[in-house]
């Protein structure tokens, strides 16, 4: 019992193959290899696909979280700040009304290649939602996450798209948030930093870039001076 | 009514800031409960850096991990301590390369579920601080049960607790119980305390769209040599000293739970 026979695994890989191809994906093997080596190539093309969104190419939402707090946690540590940006394509549901679902996700690659085009090494660009995206900017200072965000931004705006009667040009509207060095933040908390500030961007005209320290929203510097207040108040704290 | 079965009250005890005595607090009050003939079930929620098994004296064999990583059943991994109520011991930190996913998290909610006709509470001793795991739990949670001291750094980083909690989950209630408060006023303390928080939280978390937030001050145990001794030990205060100071007030707050929500 519980014995993996050779029929087992190639029942395994069999099925491996299929998940591969049911998802579009070649058969990563090569040929002339060991069935180690190939065994191996299988394994890194489905951890590859589980990661990945399948329109873009970006680390999908799952993977996002998981890379976020990793980044949180590595930031505490290094005592440098991980950047959020949120990033969402601005009237992407009237070019899908107008245009059809094909359009838009051309719409989303087109965006999703920009992306990519202008990340660091470091940086981790994902789709979280249907026209919405997210990059991770981690291990640098305020100021480097702003200037990243704004190169981001301005890259992605406006991204033109050729239509084959005509193009579509399309803004994208963006919100920044970074963490505190000293302050742990859940990557939910933050997440939704970065949303509130994209949707600033969205109400402020669109097409824009906002963006705040994470931790003015968690404790502002009213909030954190009035509950400083008890120990001037009260003498038997002795603060 | 009568004769059916009452499910378990779950109470999440967080902190915020780390090192406040959250963990002894929480094995305190399960003790004093179950002294009084209620089931208790403490799960040791902070699934980074576990110590409630030190704290305890006891070794359990497996963890939750057991059961999220290895289908161990749960039954081989709930751990009847000597002093009267269940342990679900947790490992220290999660597998390398795993993270708390919502399908992680969605296999943790199944297994308190069914643990819920078995108790009558279940105490949930979360980590520090305010990641996805504490947050987890203290939603997950009917109560939530916040322990400050009264150093501004508690205070603050508790705050930021319940602000966070209400903001992202729409918490609106919290128990708030101040630990290592000045012997000779704790009492005081505890209600400068709680008066101080109410009044910052009603100035600044009260405007937004969820409804006004209520922390209701439940106890305020004096610093205690007995604690630490205790500690060391790897007793629980009433094993080692049951007329403590803090020990009495441990009790006050477990007797006080059970008349509003048991």
């Amino acid at each position: 019992m519980g014995e993996n026979r050779p029929e087992d695994q190639k029942l395994n890989l069999s099925n491996a193959l299929r998940i591969l191809h049911n998802a579009g994906r070649e058969d990563p093997r090569v040929p002339g290899e060991s069935p180690d080596e190939q065994l191996q190539r299988i394994i890194d093309a489905l951890c590859d696909l589980s990661i990945h969104d399948g329109l873009t190419g970006l680390v999908n939402a799952t993977f996002f979280h998981v890379v976020l707090t990793r980044e949180i946690e590595r930031s505490l540590r290094t005592r440098r700040i991980c950047g959020l940006m949120v990033l969402d394509i601005d009237h992407f549901k009237a070019v899908n009304d107008t245009h059809g679902h094909a359009t838009g996700d051309a719409v989303i690659q087109a965006v999703a290649a920009e992306l990519k085009s202008c990340l660091r090494s470091m940086d981790t660009a994902a789709r979280i939602g249907g026209e919405e995206f997210a990059v991770i900017l981690p291990e640098c200072a305020p100021e480097d996450a702003i200037h990243a965000a704004m190169r981001i931004h301005s890259v992605l705006n406006p991204v033109t798209v050729k239509l084959e009667a005509g193009s579509l040009k399309l803004t994208t509207s963006a919100g920044l948030v970074w963490t505190s060095p000293d302050l742990f933040v859940s990557s939910i908390v933050l997440l939704s930093e970065a949303d509130q500030e994209m949707y600033r961007a969205k109400r402020t005209g669109r097409g824009r870039l906002c963006y705040k320290h994470a931790d003015s929203t968690m404790i502002s510097r009213q909030e954190r001076s009035a509950l400083m207040t008890l120990g001037r108040e009260d003498r038997f704290h002795g603060w | 009514m009568a004769g059916e079965k009452q499910k378990a009250r779950r109470i999440a005890v967080i902190s915020g800031k780390g090192g406040v005595g959250k963990s002894v607090i929480t094995a305190n009050i399960a003790a004093a409960l179950s002294s009084i003939g209620r089931r208790i079930l403490i799960v040791d929620a902070d699934l980074g850096l576990a110590n409630l098994d030190i704290i305890l004296g006891v070794a359990p064999p497996f963890t939750i991990q057991d059961i999220l990583y290895k289908g161990r059943p749960l039954e081989e991994v709930l751990f009847s301590t000597n002093k009267g109520f269940d342990l679900m011991p947790a490992g220290s930190g999660l597998p390398e390369g795993t993270m708390f996913t919502q399908a992680l998290a969605g296999n943790v909610e199944s297994i308190l579920a069914s643990l819920e006709d078995r108790y009558d509470v279940i105490l949930f001793d979360a980590g520090a601080g305010v990641g996805d795991v504490v947050l987890f739990f203290a939603n997950l949670a009917h109560e939530i049960l916040l322990v400050v001291t009264p150093e501004p750094t508690s205070l603050m980083d508790g705050y930021a607790s319940i602000k966070i909690l209400h903001q992202v989950y729409g918490r609106n209630e919290f128990l708030l119980l101040v630990n290592q408060a000045d012997p000779d006023c704790s009492r005081r303390i505890g209600a400068s305390i709680a008066g101080h928080l109410q009044s910052v939280i009603s100035r600044y978390l009260d405007s937004d769209e969820h409804g006004p937030v209520r922390i209701e001050l439940i106890g305020a145990i004096p610093e205690d040599p007995a604690v630490p001794r205790a500690v060391m030990r790897r007793q629980l205060l009433a094993e080692s000293c049951p007329g403590a100071p803090a020990a009495f007030l441990m009790n006050q707050v477990a007797d006080f739970l059970d008349q509003k929500f048991l």
